[in-house]
């Protein structure tokens, strides 16, 4: 990797093993209650697989298979508080439809007579869908795309940008920070936010406005020391291929296996 | 008698890898950093106001869109838009998992807006053409996004009309920030921010 993206700390990054605070430390990732510590790899393409054979499936003994093994999935990666919450979130989003879905009711008659495939299949799939896509917005990290960016053959032109992302979002963040508190000690006694909902224009000038000036400075400076260090989208960012610990690939014989079932459900569901 | 040199034989496959030709380093850096930025910003107003308040919604779309029409105005390059779409895309996708099915097809979708503004002239034009690339790209992903989810609800397309409003809102931000990118174009033109 390019010695700019490698060795220079930028301000806002951690400056030892303490944990960044505040916004900054959803960059680190909170990786508790995870017991497997899967590969990032495996993570991405059990959510891009499951979310195909989810969209595919159309049978609920086959989306229900799914689902059971992936809540075992995500109870091996997520401590019970959080899928609790979760959960709670996803019963009240699909409290929301029914109760808007039952009202629609008493103007379409068609509504009331829905077989269980159609009031079920839906919900489903969004469990199934948070299941996966869990894990992998809790633990993943910004030092892990860097590896997985690593591990991925990706032209030039979409990993240097990539690259430039993950080391500027810390210095943006903190920036962020120092707007918040600029304006918050500018602002301070006004009102709260009933001010910010009279003046949204203002908001929107002391807020934005400092934040694309400190952007479109960044940016030329970041692209003078790019070019004055020679590094071009034709630069050699180095390639790794992936390796997967037995753990990684018992889990991965084990979606397989929960999918051949689906599968198989499904043949029998269309059959019958 | 003359001789002229033949022309260098173009290496599409390595131009497409590298975008020799395309793009230099700076409009590289410059797509990274405004992607790394509008990714940034949606994160921390959605954590601070909550994923699905209609407020924070239409705020996040209005940023984000305002951010790539200072991008396109400062990058008026065909392909900046589907590159930044990409890296902000991969970058959803890789930490979040946002649009895992949908990614290649919002892709191929921006690529088409690409096309059709090189015809009308090309994004150097004016920060217009910008505007009309970001208001057709972004209705372009929420169309493809309507399709997925029509696809996932396909028994009960009823329930699509939750959908259909938080789509509505956040493109209603989207047309927010919009105007407010090309306001600010003309005052960071103004100060000698970015170049005519």
């Amino acid at each position: 990797m390019p010695a700019l993206f490698k060795t220079e700390k930028l301000p806002g990054e951690a400056a030892g093993p303490h944990p960044r605070r505040g916004l900054l430390g959803l960059l680190d990732g909170r990786r508790a209650g995870d017991r497997l510590g899967l590969a990032p790899e495996l993570r991405l393409g059990l959510a891009v697989t499951a979310s195909l054979a989810a969209l595919i499936a159309g049978d609920p003994l086959a989306l229900g298979l799914m689902l059971a093994a992936s809540l075992l999935y995500l109870a091996a990666q997520v401590r019970p508080r959080v899928i609790l919450a979760a959960y709670l979130a996803l019963a009240v989003l699909a409290g929301l439809a029914a109760g808007c879905l039952w009202l629609m009711g008493f103007v379409f008659q068609a509504l009331r007579n829905i077989s269980l495939d159609a009031a079920v299949n839906p919900f489903l799939r969004l469990g199934l869908s948070v299941n996966l896509l869990l894990p992998l917005a809790l633990h993943s990290r910004l030092t892990d795309l860097s590896g997985i960016l690593n591990r991925l053959r990706l032209p030039g032109l979409i990993k240097l940008p990539l690259l430039v992302t993950i080391r500027f979002i810390p210095t943006f963040l903190n920036d962020l920070n120092q707007i918040r508190e600029a304006v918050g000690l500018r602002f301070r006694g006004r009102g709260g936010l009933l001010f910010w909902a009279r003046r949204p224009l203002l908001g929107w000038r002391v807020c934005f406005t400092p934040l694309v000036v400190r952007l479109i400075r960044s940016a030329d400076e970041l692209a003078v020391a790019a070019e004055l260090k020679g590094l071009s989208a034709e630069s050699d960012f180095g390639h790794r291929p992936p390796r997967l610990r037995p753990v990684d690939q018992a889990v991965a014989v084990l979606a397989a296996l929960t999918l051949a079932g689906a599968a198989l459900l499904e043949i029998l569901h269309a059959a019958a | 008698m003359s001789t002229s040199a033949r022309p260098a034989p173009v290496n599409w496959r390595r131009a497409l890898w590298t975008g020799r030709g395309l793009f230099e380093t700076r409009d590289l850096v410059t797509i990274g950093l405004f992607a790394g930025a509008a990714k940034a910003v949606t994160l921390m107003l959605a954590l601070v106001g909550g994923g699905m308040n209609p407020v924070t919604m239409i705020l996040k779309s209005a940023v984000f869109s305002a951010l790539w029409v200072l991008l396109l105005t400062k990058v008026p390059k065909t392909g900046a838009l589907t590159l930044a779409n990409t890296v902000a895309g991969l970058l959803g996708f890789f930490l979040l998992g946002q649009a895992v099915i949908s990614l290649p097809s919002l892709i191929l979708a921006t690529l088409a807006v690409e096309f059709l503004i090189a015809a009308l002239g090309g994004l150097a034009r004016g920060p217009h053409l910008a505007v009309l690339a970001v208001a057709l790209s972004e209705l372009a992903m929420r169309l493809i996004n309507l399709f997925f989810a029509y696809l996932a609800m396909r028994e009960q397309p009823e329930l699509m009309i939750m959908v259909l409003m938080i789509s509505a809102a956040s493109y209603l931000g989207i047309l927010l920030g919009l105007f407010g990118g090309w306001k600010m174009v003309g005052e960071l033109r103004h100060a000698g921010l970015i170049q005519d």
